[in-house]
């Protein structure tokens, strides 16, 4: 059965319509015209169907039913191709320029000299040493005396020692923090002792504040060679597996007997370079068994308990890590050397 | 030090090639520190250390060389006197005032000399240890400090009066033209050589010029004597000076060597230079000098290095180097040991006087080697203790002060006078002054960590940084008690470009820095305005730590906006004690609401006398039944707000734990405290 004529024409109204619009603003219209509730086309085509003889009916009703059907897929159809229409305008001008610069986080640093100690005291923290830390104005008792430097010996002189005008010092090295824990401790003691130092010495190499770092250990039965193997897994883990170590007999008032640790130079792996003067060897630190006449002066008996002691600045350490030419380039502030450190 | 090694080896025999005898030293504990060849000889430097003055000459040296490579070492042909007496001979007599500082004194008088130039072989012995020749009587005491170690003197006898030697302290106001030319004025801490009138010699330093040997000397009187380190030590530094004899006897000399150099001496000198041997040699020694003693066991040596030594190797080793082993009864390896006189200042006791074996076990070990020794690890009973919580709280703050984008600085602990009272500081009295201050800009310990970090932000500023954000970690320094464990941190300036959607860092990024520390330990902070010094009025506080369950908040530290006119941009600076931050907990993790809230922001126009802390706690007061959170989102002052007032925007948050609330809850809850606060604080409304 043929639609009723005029239904035909507002199909091919519709259509005329349809093909017409061509944005988003247009098709809410025509959705609008021909499927709004109140006054669509559709709607009023449909509220005239009471109007029309019983017979009528059925034929007006499904013929009104075929075009609300093809009004709605023309007009879902429209829909999509004006979505994808729209998405593809969207990313085109999401389109941006790969090439500008991203933006990093800005995060700080830790000074060089803090990361060396971290490194350090983590080594350490492995081998069951714990930290210990002490006043940097010190008394002649805790940085001398008890370290077995006679009044009047020439090591203190190499000392180049601050005083105050009290009579106290600053302390030349952190020696005193042993003495201090081998007097409040019984042993078995094993400590790590980071810190600021001073000595009156002022030049290119030298800065009258400095870092070091000590390490003590005092129990029964600890030997020499447990002193040499210590440092031997420290270096190997400060530097490398295959830094060589070499430990040579040295003086301090406060070790019997005393050495000095050389390793391989760093910079040229031991075969010479203008930084070791040809020799292959650097030395970085000072050790030896603790000094019994230390040990009496602390209160621990030097005929039951042995101990080792060794020091290394760190300063030093820090500038071979970081390639830093210039001790004074550690203390200036300068952020464009600082922020150039990374742990 | 300087030795040749064509003058060693007229002592011991030497192993062929040099770097033997160089890693030989040095591993032995005389680092041979670098080596020169020339002509046939290689001159070498040795690190004598402090306690070897016995190796600060080519004998000492020697003695080491024939221990190392088992060789007997040659001492030099000496002449023999005729007969020693005790105080006098026929040129006159020498007496000591002072036994302590002087402990003995050998003179040799050789008579007819002539004083001339030394022969070719002695200079260039000299020379080589770098020694100016002068004539041949100085040239042959200087050989023989540079052979024995032994510092000797030769006098033109008879420049002194009452053919007398006195050696005793020096009188106050005595005055001494010493050789070089300089007129020394004297005190008692500096034992001289006097003859019959006055002083002639500062002992154990320097000879004075007026009874020098020169070129009409006949008779000369060779002092060789031993002088109390001590007391050498204290003249010298007395007259702030320093020689080739004073460092020896500084260090100790060998009490038994007086004589024997002294007899080589005369003896060069009567092959040099003519004349003849006194045969009367004086040699005052008031005191006996006891040996130093200690006894120690192959066992302990064992125990104590970790390596197996034999107990012919100790026998050999010690011998050759002087020590006189004497084996305990009905032990057979323990020994007791009489250290060699050249080694008496090296070797220390215990407090009953016996040498610690320590030392004994130091001579075994450097003769084989440390590398001898195998490398074992410590084994200690007992639990690991952990890191210290200070140190373990510094490395926290550390790490979050870097992750907040702040650079550690390390800055010098002293600094000008008065460069750190411009600050409150966190250290209270006066500060304490350097007595031997590099410079006046390095001489007050600091009080405060601030004076510094300004300085590096305007260094920094100075070389162009458009920012700077800085810390530091460091002691102040009260005038008595503790120091304080102190955080400086400072920063101000543009950070980053409009790109990198820049700010300026102001007063809030410090403090929210601060506070997100505290938080971190498990503590809240409170803000008091206060005025400070160095800090612009009105934009300075105090810092209090409140931390939860503690009775009152304590003060920590302070921060503000640094009155610096220098600096190009506005300066913000803070300084906390860290002691009081601890290592608390962090809050409980609290599972988030199930029920989303809503969130209802308000902007009020209030004055701008009125605190944000104000306005929080009349929220809180207020605060309705839901509501669950509230946050200060933005403040405003300019067009459209009146002049004296500013716009705070807050964001509000209302829920409830167990259903979501309907909007018109909201409204009814909001409003009522919108309309409260609008009531409170709202400008001309
Ligand atoms: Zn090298």
């Amino acid at each position: 059965m043929p639609d009723p004529p005029d239904l035909a024409q507002q199909r091919e109204e519709f259509e005329r319509e349809a093909s017409a619009a061509s944005d988003r603003a247009a098709w809410e219209a025509l959705r609008l015209k021909w499927l709004g509730r109140k006054r669509g086309i559709v709607r009023g085509l449909l509220s005239q169907l009471g109007g029309l003889p019983p017979d009528e009916r059925k034929d007006f009703g499904q013929a009104v039913n075929r075009l609300k059907n093809s009004v709605e897929a023309r007009l879902e159809e429209l829909d999509a191709s004006l979505s994808a229409r729209e998405r593809t305008a969207s990313t085109q001008s999401a389109a941006l320029d790969v090439t500008l610069p991203g933006r990093p986080p800005r995060v700080g640093t830790a000074h060089p000299v803090s990361l060396v100690v971290r490194e350090i005291v983590e080594i350490f923290a492995g081998l069951g040493f714990s930290v210990a830390e002490g006043p940097e104005v010190e008394d002649d008792f805790h940085n001398f005396e008890a370290l077995n430097f006679p009044p009047d010996h020439p090591a203190r002189e190499e000392q180049d020692t601050f005083f105050l005008r009290d009579g106290r010092l600053l302390r030349t090295h952190t020696s005193p923090v042993q003495i201090r824990t081998m007097v409040d401790r019984d042993p078995p003691i094993r400590v790590i002792c980071p810190g600021r130092v001073y000595r009156k010495d002022n030049d290119l190499r030298h800065s009258p504040m400095f870092h070091q770092i000590e390490g003590l250990a005092v129990g029964k039965g600890i030997t020499f060679g447990d002193l040499k193997g210590t440092l031997e897994a420290f270096v190997h883990r400060l530097f490398s597996e295959e830094t060589g170590v070499r430990l040579r007999p040295s003086y301090f008032p406060f070790t019997e007997p005393s050495a000095e640790v050389d390793i391989t130079c760093p910079f040229c792996s031991g075969s010479g370079c203008r930084v070791c003067s040809d020799t292959g060897w650097m030395e970085i630190l000072g050790s030896g068994m603790v000094n019994p006449r230390v040990l009496e002066r602390c209160g621990i008996d030097p005929s039951v308990y042995t101990g080792f002691a060794f020091g290394l600045g760190i300063d030093r350490v820090a500038m071979i890590r970081f390639g830093i030419p210039n001790i004074r380039l550690l203390f200036d502030s300068d952020e464009r050397v600082l922020r150039q450190v990374r742990g | 030090m300087r030795f040749s090694r064509s003058w060693l080896a007229e002592y011991v025999t030497l192993p062929e090639s040099f770097e033997a005898l160089a890693n030989g030293l040095t591993g032995a504990g005389l680092a041979v520190e670098g080596s020169d060849h020339v002509g046939d000889d290689v001159l070498f430097e040795v690190d004598v250390t402090s306690n070897r003055a016995d190796c600060m000459s080519h004998l000492g040296i020697a003695r080491e060389v024939g221990a190392l490579f088992g060789q007997t070492v040659e001492q030099p042909d000496l002449p023999t006197p005729g007969v020693i007496r005790i105080d006098a001979n026929s040129w006159g007599s020498i007496e000591i005032e002072d036994p302590v500082g002087c402990p003995r004194y050998v003179g040799v008088v050789v008579r007819g000399i002539r004083v001339g130039t030394s022969p070719d072989w002695l200079k260039a012995r000299l020379e080589a240890v770098g020694v100016r020749s002068i004539n041949n009587v100085v040239d042959v005491t200087n050989f023989v400090l540079w052979e024995y170690g032994q510092p000797l003197h030769g006098f033109d006898a008879d420049k002194l009066r009452g053919q007398k030697i006195v050696v005793r302290s020096a009188r106050n106001g005595e005055a001494l033209i010493t050789l070089d030319g300089e007129t020394r004025l004297l005190v008692p801490e500096i034992l001289v050589i006097a003859d019959g009138q006055e002083a002639v010699a500062l002992a154990g330093i320097m000879g004075g010029r007026d009874s020098e040997v020169s070129e009409g000397t006949v008779n000369v009187l060779i002092e060789s004597a031993h002088f109390q380190p001590t007391r050498v030590r204290n003249g010298a530094k007395a007259l702030a000076m320093h020689t080739d004899a004073s460092h020896r006897f500084e260090r100790g000399s060998d009490p038994e060597a007086c004589l024997e150099a002294a007899l080589r001496a005369a003896g060069l000198i009567v092959d040099l230079c003519g004349g003849k041997l006194d045969p009367q040699v004086i040699d005052v020694r008031p005191d006996v000098t006891e040996p130093v003693e200690g006894e120690f066991s192959l066992e302990g040596l064992n125990a104590f290095a970790g390596v197996e030594t034999d107990e012919s190797f100790v026998v050999e080793h010690l011998g050759r180097l002087g020590f006189t082993l004497q084996r305990l009864f009905g032990d057979e390896t323990a020994w007791n040991v009489q250290v060699p006189s050249w080694r008496r200042f090296d070797f220390e006791a215990d407090p009953k006087g016996r040498v610690y074996p320590a030392y004994f076990y130091e001579e075994v070990l450097r003769m084989r080697g440390l590398d001898a020794i195998p490398s074992t690890l410590p084994a200690i009973e007992g639990p690991d203790p952990g890191l210290s919580l200070s140190h373990l709280r510094r490395e926290e703050l550390r790490n979050l002060l870097a992750a907040c984008g702040l650079a550690e600085t390390i800055t010098y602990s002293f600094g000008s006078a008065g460069a750190d009272s411009r600050f409150n500081g966190l250290a209270v009295g006066p500060p304490l002054e350097l007595a031997n201050a590099l410079s006046e800009q390095y001489a007050f310990m600091q009080r405060s960590l601030l004076p510094n970090l300004v300085e590096g932000a305007l260094y920094n500023l100075r070389r162009g940084a458009q920012s700077v954000q800085l810390f530091e970690f460091g002691h102040v320094f009260p005038a008595s008690g503790s120091e304080v464990d102190s955080l400086g941190v400072i920063l101000g300036g543009r950070l980053g470009s409009p790109w990198q959607r820049g700010l300026e860092l102001d007063f809030f990024d410090l403090k929210g820095v601060l506070e997100m520390m505290a938080r971190e330990s498990g503590a809240e902070l409170r803000f008091e305005p206060a005025a400070l010094a160095g800090l612009i009025p009105g934009t300075a506080a105090e810092i209090h730590l409140a931390r939860r369950g503690a009775a009152d908040p304590v003060p920590i530290g302070y921060l503000g906006r640094v009155d610096e006119p220098e600096s190009a941009v506005p300066l913000y600076a803070g300084e906390i004690r860290i002691e009081e931050l601890g290592r608390g907990a962090p809050d409980e993790v609290t599972a988030p609401p199930r029920h989303p809230g809503v969130a209802v922001d308000l902007t009020l126009t209030h004055s701008l006398d009125t605190a944000w802390a104000t306005l929080a706690v009349a929220i809180r007061e207020l605060r309705p039944e839901s509501l669950t959170d509230f946050e200060m989102t933005d403040r405003y002052c300019g067009e459209g707000v009146p002049a004296g007032a500013v716009n705070t925007t807050i964001s509000f948050r209302y829920g409830a734990h167990d259903r979501s609330l309907t909007q018109d809850e909201v409204n009814e809850q909001h409003g009522r405290l919108a309309e409260a606060l609008e009531r409170r604080f709202k400008l001309g409304g």
